[in-house]
């Protein structure tokens, strides 16, 4: 393109007729051609990037380890599903075969997962194993312990709970149920207290990120402004002194994801032993969960957008600012 | 090819770098740009390679009124006029290659065109040789000579240097004159801003000299000795 002069043959793309498809490849090729060029740029000062590329694996590493964090406690929260669970203790006077229609009734009932049946004999049995009673209760004329209806709902939500709770005590041959519905608000609260003060925490280390990079490329613009005053001078745009720049922000993206997930990863390694040792203790079939793939590429497009959206900050401040002063 | 007309150029503060300039360069026109320092050749440079603005009146280049150049199209005007300076301002780090090759690069050549070209280029100054030296190894002479290939590689019909023999002894000046006077045969019209009287004086070439920012003389510089 030649503004001054309207016959003048310069341009080297336009001056050829090049099919579309081979200016395509071209395109391409030229892309990947810069992007090989930044990553050499940032080999030839290796002591800068390595610390920039530290800086900013340590920084996503919090924000993933956080989230392992949450999912792993929900995890752990999800198995206590069963603390949702409702007992209906049956009136003494109660039949066995109003018992067995209401266990039919509940079974068939939309809400209801599973229901169990605890007998007034089985109660005994157990109680006196778990008690160590076991003598002591053979003294006894009568069975004391009521029959129990163990209700699991479909939806172990602490609200929902409590609206089956108090649907079912409602049922003519129910003494009274229970559900211990403030220790799992108390879970849910936590939990989801824990989320946000991740998120909140995420955003921050996330914004450090941007102006770690942003700041890493100025400090590279402002390296190189001779080199940028020469290449303005012989007629080159803005958008292709930025390039390489825009190029490296997105090298430093993915070496810092990279590092990141390694420091993640290692750092599970180091805590599955004592984890195992703690559960196993506690006869709990805990997991500890690492990153999955879909984790793993979202934290690597996390981090290249970051790379990329921290340098085009800085280098469409920067580029423009700097003019030529004089030939 | 290039036209000043009633040029003004002042700086805030109120220093008049030019005053009221008017002159045109045809086609294919070789002349020289002397002056003392601070007389406003190197205002009169940035004014054609759109570093600075004029306050008052027009700079014309093929009868382009370079006020209407946005500031998004000024790297395409520039990419039409070479300018060789005088601290000649070559990629240290980079080889003589990619020095000249950078206009090329810019403008989207690859591949055997480019090297062709820049070959050429480096031919025509005679550093054919030297293609794949640091510019720090070469002399001052031939560090200048590898910017004058980079300011002619793509073929601007436009040249302008400022003080290219600034640094050089009067044998290796020639030289550079004699470049600049071979591009001209070929049709490029060529502006070289110099102090080096003695040179211009012996070279033959319609002479612009300013003093205190105003032209005061358009022509043949017939006399050997300072007219300032």
């Amino acid at each position: 393109m030649s503004i001054l002069f309207s016959g003048r043959v310069s341009s080297g793309a336009s001056a050829h007729k090049i099919s579309p498809a081979r200016r395509f490849v071209m395109f391409w090729v030229n892309h990947v051609r810069q992007a090989l060029f930044s990553l050499g740029e940032l080999w030839r000062t290796p002591s800068a990037s390595i610390l920039t590329i530290g800086v900013l694996g340590v920084s996503l590493t919090l924000p993933a380890t956080l989230h392992l964090l949450v999912k792993n406690v929900q995890q752990v929260s999800d198995s206590f599903t069963q603390a949702a669970e409702i007992s209906l203790f049956i009136k003494a006077d109660s039949s066995a075969t109003q018992i067995s229609s209401l266990q039919k009734i509940l079974q068939a009932d939309n809400a209801i997962a599973r229901v169990t049946h605890i007998s007034k004999q089985q109660a005994l049995e157990e109680f006196g194993q778990v008690s160590g009673f076991g003598a002591a209760l053979n003294y006894l004329t009568d069975n004391p312990l009521p029959d129990v209806l163990l209700v699991l709902p479909k939806n172990t939500a602490a609200e929902s709970a409590r609206q089956l709770l108090e649907r079912l005590s409602k049922e003519r041959i129910v003494e009274f149920g229970k559900l211990d519905i403030d220790w799992l608000t108390r879970l849910d609260a936590i939990v989801s207290l824990l989320r946000q003060a991740v998120l909140v925490i995420a955003l921050l280390l996330l914004g450090a990120v941007l102006l770690i990079i942003g700041n890493t490329i100025r400090l590279s613009i402002m390296s190189k402004k001779d080199e940028i005053e020469v290449m303005k001078l012989v007629g080159a745009t803005d958008a292709f002194i930025q390039r390489p720049f825009l190029y490296s922000g997105i090298w430093y993206g993915v070496f810092g994801g990279l590092l990141a997930f390694l420091i993640v990863e290692a750092m599970l390694w180091w805590l599955q032993g004592a984890i195992v040792s703690v559960t196993s203790l506690y006869g709990s079939e805990f997991r500890l969960m690492a990153l999955s793939v879909p984790e793993f590429f979202s934290l690597m497009l996390l981090a290249v957008l970051l790379g990329l959206s921290g340098s085009y900050l800085s280098v469409r401040r920067h580029i423009s600012a700097i003019e030529p002063t004089g030939p | 090819m290039l036209e000043f007309d009633q040029v003004s150029k002042s700086y805030p503060g109120g220093f008049v770098a030019l005053d009221r300039v008017s002159f045109k360069l045809e086609k294919g026109e070789m002349a020289f740009l002397t002056g003392h320092s601070g007389a406003g050749k190197s205002t009169l440079l940035k004014l054609i390679s759109l570093i600075e603005r004029p306050s008052v009146g027009r700079v014309l280049i093929n009868d382009v009124d370079l006020s209407r150049i946005r500031r998004n199209h000024i790297p395409y005007v520039r990419r039409d006029v070479g300018i060789i300076f005088q601290n000649h301002r070559l990629l240290m780090n980079h080889t003589v290659f990619d020095n000249v090759a950078l206009p090329l690069v810019i403008e989207g050549f690859s591949g055997k065109d480019m090297v062709k070209r820049v070959h050429a280029a480096l031919d025509k100054v005679g550093l054919l040789d030297k293609v794949r030296c640091l510019p720090h190894t070469l002399s001052g002479g031939e560090q200048q000579r590898v910017g004058i290939a980079r300011a002619v590689v793509n073929k601007p019909p436009l040249l302008l240097a400022d003080e290219p023999t600034g640094n050089l002894d009067p044998d290796l000046s020639k030289d550079i004159m004699r470049v600049f006077e071979a591009f001209n045969q070929v049709g490029v019209s060529v502006l070289v801003a110099t102090h080096d009287l003695g040179l211009v004086a012996r070279m033959k070439y319609r002479t612009l000299t300013l003093k205190q920012g105003k032209m005061i003389n358009d022509g043949l510089l017939q006399y050997q000795e300072d007219p300032l």
